[in-house]
């Protein structure tokens, strides 16, 4: 009897602390480093004893992911508190009333401190419509690798134009003489990325798809202009024939296997080409800034993951403050050196501890700078579309620049007009 | 004299065993109600709404009745979207019956050792849809793949089967054909090995040739096998999505309905307009599977 009491007792304590504790489920993607998340969850978890912390683990690319969100989310579903999403996403998250905005957890004043840390284009790309969605976890953009040795090889240093960059790889491919051997590499499969290609051409040249006040203002001119400078680099046997095939790892395992002087893609490649048992090209891999246009700018297409609070969560209070625990330099510092992902803080990227690990990162600071996000727009998979596909089909030589940049123009001045 | 038998209670007996019968039944009935009807209901009553989570509809579905239909009528995409999927149907469906056919007929010789043939059979059936749609990728790539290389060895050139859309067309029905014909031929051989031998038998003895033999015995008892056979097959490719949608990276050259479908509502996230597609996609299944199955209602009378 008196042990029964126990039991009882013991039993009902346990109870009373587990309700105690909050739970919180983080969504993140299989290839954002569930195992170095965990880590920082577990740092978390033992600075605050009341929470746990569960860590949902969804598909390897971000069409993957949200294709998976977009069913939980939509059915409401209280099980997911915070989410790690794409930097294209914030305005839909908005739009849908998926996310909590971060607004409602911090006073004006503060929020405006809070945002000036951080890389300028991510504050930008987490306001939308003057409210704050999301909070930047970590940052990405897109490098122009390069084959150190072959550059070196014929006295070349790193192009900053691409003028330089075609004639360099012009010249190493006569020199070199092998047939497997390609020139400029980039994504030309009808994938995300290849918003990416279509975009870098028209913003070097001082182009967007939208002006400072949202307005949809890209030209049939620019548009042309873009998708002529990628045929050309085929024209002139600089790129394959069939770069329209080619999704952003293809082209990084080409490279990997030592078949491209250069190539478009975002940092992940890095860490692949040093790391991977297979790498054909360990220590010979150099990164810079995307090259400008004579007379133009530079551009990199600007990547990354920002955190948000499920609108549906029922601990938005305790996950808000998860997220900005996330979105703090100290986790930004982890994911740099456990995980290779560029920080989001500018301080971080002279941090000693990283740069002994990502020695490159010196270099990487101003490319993130420049870099320029995708349209914000809560129809932008609509928008992501027009620009994939024709992009690739122009690239087939189904379509003409003149006729593909026709089609964009025409089919996103719909989308912005809301039709 | 004999007593007439007492004449069997039958409205009571009856009753009761019905009631059982039903009873008996009705978990089944609900749970088939549950996970085919409800969806299906649903399904068509989202069809009458328009809800796009991009806007205040996501949150406020709008009551717009037939407005997504009349919108697909004047949608340009949808009518090629549909046109495509015909095609693929009209080229697959007869493409996979016949290789099915003469698989079927090769798995049926007398072979010795039977299993490699039966495992041929087999492979291609229980491969994932999207695998074979990405091995055919590679097969076709213009650069690494086989096709491309027996193209060149024979003295042609390099086509680009995956990004022309002519090309892309036929590498995808190939690959569909190749990947169907196998189940096509799982269910002939199971038609085939019931023809009784007698038959052949009988026919060898009044001196029919194979062919005739084939012709008169073969293919008139294999119909019913043929029959269902081309259903499903037709039903299956009326849905095609999986192979040109991994043959494509995901791009959207050539578009089947099934693609178009899912772009509208799991990518732009148009759940009303994709429903309304959704609901025209199932109708079109659904005349077609009513079609075949008056048909062999005329075959089996």
């Amino acid at each position: 009897m008196r042990r029964l009491f126990w039991l009882l007792l013991a039993v009902l304590l346990a109870s009373f602390a587990l309700a105690q504790q909050t739970r919180l489920r983080v969504f993140v993607g299989g290839q954002q480093r569930p195992d170095v998340m965990r880590k920082i969850l577990d740092l978390y978890q033992s600075r605050n004893p009341g929470v746990r912390v569960e860590i949902e683990v969804g598909g390897a690319t971000s069409d993957q992911q949200q294709q998976y969100l977009t069913t939980v989310l939509a059915s409401r579903d209280p099980s997911i508190d915070v989410i790690l999403i794409d930097i294209i996403r914030p305005a839909q998250y908005l739009a849908s009333r998926w996310a909590d905005t971060i607004d409602k957890y911090l006073p004006a004043a503060s929020r405006q401190a809070l945002l000036q840390q951080y890389l300028p284009a991510y504050s930008q790309a987490n306001v939308i419509n003057g409210q704050l969605v999301a909070l930047p976890g970590f940052a990405d953009a897109m490098f122009l690798y390069y084959r150190a040795d072959l550059l070196e090889k014929y006295g070349f240093r790193p192009p900053t134009t691409w003028e330089e960059a075609i004639q360099q790889a012009q010249t190493i491919l006569q020199r070199e003489n092998n047939p497997t051997l390609n020139g400029i590499g980039f994504i030309g499969a009808p994938v995300e990325g290849a918003v990416c290609t279509f975009l870098l051409p028209v913003w070097a040249a001082g182009g967007d798809v939208t002006n400072a006040q949202g307005q949809f203002a890209l030209t049939v001119e620019q548009a042309q202009r873009a998708l002529q400078f990628w045929v050309g680099l085929m024209d002139q046997k600089v790129s394959p024939p069939n770069m329209a095939e080619k999704p952003q790892d293809t082209i990084r395992q080409e490279m990997q296997a030592g078949r491209w002087i250069f190539g478009t893609l975002f940092a992940y490649a890095w860490n692949r080409f040093q790391n991977d048992p297979d790498s054909q090209v360990k220590g010979k891999i150099g990164v810079v800034p995307l090259p400008a246009f004579a007379g133009g700018r530079q551009a990199s297409c600007l990547g990354g993951w920002q955190w948000v609070v499920s609108d549906f969560s029922r601990n938005k209070a305790q996950a808000h403050k998860l997220v900005r625990y996330l979105s703090s330099p100290e986790v930004s510092k982890i994911l740099a050196i456990e995980a290779s992902n560029l920080p989001v803080f500018p301080a971080l990227y002279r941090d000693p501890d990283i740069l002994r690990v990502n020695p490159w990162f010196a270099q990487a600071l101003p490319v993130v700078q420049a870099a320029r996000a995708r349209p914000q727009h809560p129809r932008y998979s609509e928008i992501s579309e027009v620009i994939r596909v024709t992009t690739n089909q122009v690239l087939a030589r189904q379509k003409t620049p003149e006729q593909g940049a026709r089609e964009i123009v025409g089919r996103l001045q719909a989308i912005y007009a809301g039709r | 004299m004999t007593r007439p038998e007492p004449r069997p209670r039958r409205s009571l007996g009856d009753l009761s065993e019905r009631a059982l019968a039903f009873w008996l039944l009705a978990p089944a009935a609900l749970l088939l109600g549950l996970v085919a009807l409800y969806p299906v209901a649903r399904l068509f009553y989202n069809s009458l709404f328009r809800r796009r989570l991009t806007d205040e509809t996501g949150v406020q579905p709008v009551f717009v009745g037939l407005g997504n239909f009349a919108q697909a009528w004047a949608d340009e995409r949808f009518w090629t979207a549909l046109w495509n999927t015909l095609l693929i149907v009209l080229v697959t469906v007869p493409g996979a019956l016949v290789v099915g056919l003469l698989l079927a007929l090769l798995a049926n010789l007398p072979f010795r050792v039977r299993w490699p043939v039966r495992l041929g059979l087999l492979l291609p059936w229980a491969l994932p849809l999207v695998f074979a749609g990405l091995i055919f990728r590679w097969f076709f790539d213009s650069q690494y793949g086989v096709v491309n290389d027996v193209l060149v060895r024979l003295g042609g050139e390099r086509l680009f089967w995956v990004t022309t859309p002519e090309l892309l067309f036929w590498a995808i029905c190939l690959t569909i054909i190749w990947k169907t014909s196998s189940f096509v031929a799982l269910i002939l051989l199971a038609g085939l090995q019931v023809i009784p031998k007698e038959l052949y038998e009988a026919a060898a003895v009044d001196g029919a040739s194979r062919w005739q033999s084939f012709w008169r015995i073969t293919l008139p008892l294999l119909l019913p096998a043929l029959l269902v056979a081309a259903i499903f097959r037709t039903i299956t490719a009326f849905q095609t999505f999986d192979i040109p949608y991994a043959m494509q990276n995901g791009g959207s050259a050539f578009e089947t309905l099934a693609m178009y479908v899912r772009t509208t509502s799991i990518e732009n996230l148009n759940f009303g307009y994709g429903s309304a597609l959704a609901v025209l996609m199932f109708l079109l299944s659904l005349g077609v599977t009513l079609v075949y199955l008056r048909y062999i209602r005329g075959v089996d009378e």
